[in-house]
């Protein structure tokens, strides 16, 4: 348990030692927060639930993507996971720090953003809290699964950041993150369902917003669980140290075997609706 | 820490490794007894990278028998790297971990460790503990490197290009660190393509060349084992008689500057040869003023060996 604990506090310090991931984290969402207030307007009813929930979503896309994906690229193309490689340990106490640290670097990011919603613009303390902080934490963890699946079948920084962007931008507009899904047009809106990041947005607007229990929410809690189990098994699997060891174009088939739980879900409402 | 010099650490029987088509390493032999240190030279690409990673658990092999301190580097990778140090070429820390979180960071991964402060005042890195990696220079960033290799008080290291990019001085500091590690009877593993770095700190080195070991011994032996002769060159303080000079015993043919001041000499046995060559200047009358024996280094054994110079 030793090098999960050490791995954990380091990467907690040298987060809060990083200006990017303090900006990313704690900076980011306040303009996201005071733009959508400024223009969705908060006065009627549901309005500020609305605006924190497609805040809190855009920062768990991020934290997961950018933040967890980016960083083990970055650490292997500089050789820093290559000095870990010639130490005992394995990839899974590198992957806990990375999941735990985003998570814990996150929580304080959702008071802030509750806690000015509150005082500006009246935010309820939400009578689903638990539900609430539940959903984020699988948020986060599933996210972050996905970023470090990301991190291993890409083969550099470049290539990391365009398969980032081709799955952030798409889940940033398309799952009500920042345009609310009834502004979409149909396809926008059937396409919507192959996204992680609705079934994120969709629960904390249910928890949130309607104040209903998290058993309302059961295909799209499953479909997250199911991310992070599968995306923490995938990710130990294909593991990569070294910048030199380059991952087959095939690998990156991957990706789709953690999103398939939104895939199926996608069809299934599909054929469905 | 076991020092009997016969006990072998390192066993390698056959070693094969192929990436595709291409064979990087074609079947080598060697051994590294307890408490020396065993230099792989070669110039770049040659295979000894390939080989010290196959060893240190970090690469599978295609075919061979390996052994280091008993386990086998294939499937016991984790009990052998608990043991080992290794100080890797072109690794890194996080720009802005401190020296101090490193070496608690590393601590935390290995059942035994020795204590890190006083590795850090051994190694001079005591009053830079708690300054950020990035600030670093090359030699201090070498020296945390084989800090944290020694961290687990290991009886085995491997160094891979241990003063490779340093300057001069930080290279300096880098041998006095090798040869302090030597003096304590710790077995070393190192690779280099310095050959003034072979010599100084090896107490056997392999030449490796294309995946294959063109010679092994002391550098001594290597370069006694090789065709090379040794030269000698006496300076006068007057002009030596004319004509071509005699053969001497186990000498090439003398060679006279324009002035014919100096007189330069090939031998495959220079000592025999030198004491005819004063004799014989003195038998014409003139002092020699400088006297100088050239022995083959083992830059000329490794060119002789390998046809390359090992900057290719």
């Amino acid at each position: 348990m030793r090098p999960y604990i050490a791995l954990t506090r380091i990467d907690i310090k040298l987060a809060m030692r990083d200006r990017s991931v303090l900006f990313f984290n704690y900076l980011f969402p306040l303009i996201f927060f005071f733009v959508f207030s400024g223009i969705m307007g908060t006065a009627r009813n549901g309005g500020i639930e609305n605006v924190v929930t497609m805040v809190l979503a855009i920062g768990i896309l991020g934290n997961g993507l950018w933040g967890a994906g980016m960083r083990a690229v970055q650490e292997r193309e500089q050789g820093i996971l290559r000095r870990f490689k010639v130490t005992p340990i394995t990839p899974a106490p590198l992957l806990f720090a990375s999941m735990v640290t985003g998570w814990l670097i996150y929580l304080p990011s959702v008071l802030l953003v509750c806690t000015l919603a509150h005082f500006f613009y009246g935010l309820a303390i939400p009578d689903r809290w638990f539900s609430t902080f539940v959903m984020i934490t699988l948020g986060v963890v599933a996210f972050r699964s996905i970023g470090l699946i990301l991190a291993s079948i890409v083969n550099s920084t470049q290539e990391s950041t365009i398969t980032i962007q081709l799955l952030y931008m798409p889940m940033l507009f398309l799952s009500g993150a920042t345009i609310p899904v009834r502004l979409l047009p149909d396809w926008a809106q059937a396409a919507g369902q192959f996204m992680p990041a609705t079934y994120l947005v969709a629960g904390l607007q249910s928890v949130l917003m309607r104040s209903e229990p998290l058993s309302s929410n059961g295909p799209a809690i499953l479909a997250l669980a199911v991310t992070v189990i599968l995306g923490t098994f995938i990710s130990v699997k294909i593991f990569r140290w070294e910048k030199d060891e380059k991952m087959q174009p095939e690998a990156k088939l991957w990706l789709l075997a953690v999103l398939s739980p939104f895939l199926l879900l996608g069809f299934y409402r599909a054929f469905t609706s | 820490m076991n020092t009997d010099k016969n006990e072998p650490v390192i066993q390698v029987r056959g070693l094969t490794k192929s990436y595709g088509d291409f064979a990087a390493v074609k079947g080598i032999d060697f051994e590294v007894r307890a408490g020396e240190v065993f230099g792989l030279l070669g110039p770049n690409g040659a295979g000894k990278t390939t080989t010290v990673e196959i060893l240190e658990g970090l690469r599978s092999r295609t075919g061979g028998q390996v052994s280091v301190l008993g386990f086998d580097p294939g499937s016991q990778s984790r009990q052998l790297k608990d043991r080992i140090g290794v100080c890797l070429q072109s690794t890194n820390l996080q720009e802005k971990i401190t020296i101090r979180e490193a070496m608690d960071l590393f601590a935390d991964f290995y059942t035994q460790t020795v204590d890190s402060d006083e590795l850090l005042m051994r190694l001079a890195l005591w009053e830079k503990r708690d300054a950020p990696y990035g600030e670093l220079s090359g030699g201090q960033k070498q020296r945390v490197a084989l800090a944290l290799a020694l961290l687990n008080d290991p009886q085995m290291l491997f160094l891979d290009e241990p003063s490779a990019g340093l300057d001069p001085q930080a290279r300096l500091e880098i041998h006095a660190l090798v040869g302090d590690l030597r003096r304590e009877q710790r077995s070393i593993l190192l690779t280099t393509h310095y050959i003034e770095e072979a010599e100084k700190l090896c107490d056997r080195v392999a030449i490796i060349d294309e995946g294959r070991i063109v010679a092994m011994g002391t550098p001594g032996e290597i370069q006694a084992g090789v065709l090379s002769q040794s030269v000698i060159e006496i300076r006068c303080e007057e002009g030596l008689p004319g004509g071509d000079g005699p053969c001497w015993r186990d000498a090439g043919s003398p060679v006279f500057s324009a002035d014919r001041r100096k007189l330069t000499v090939q031998t495959s046995h220079p000592a025999r040869t030198l004491v005819d060559l004063v004799k014989w200047i003195e038998e014409r009358g003139i002092e020699p003023s400088d006297i100088r024996l050239k022995r083959p280094t083992l830059e000329d054994a490794f060119i002789e060996l390998t046809g390359k110079t090992l900057r290719e």
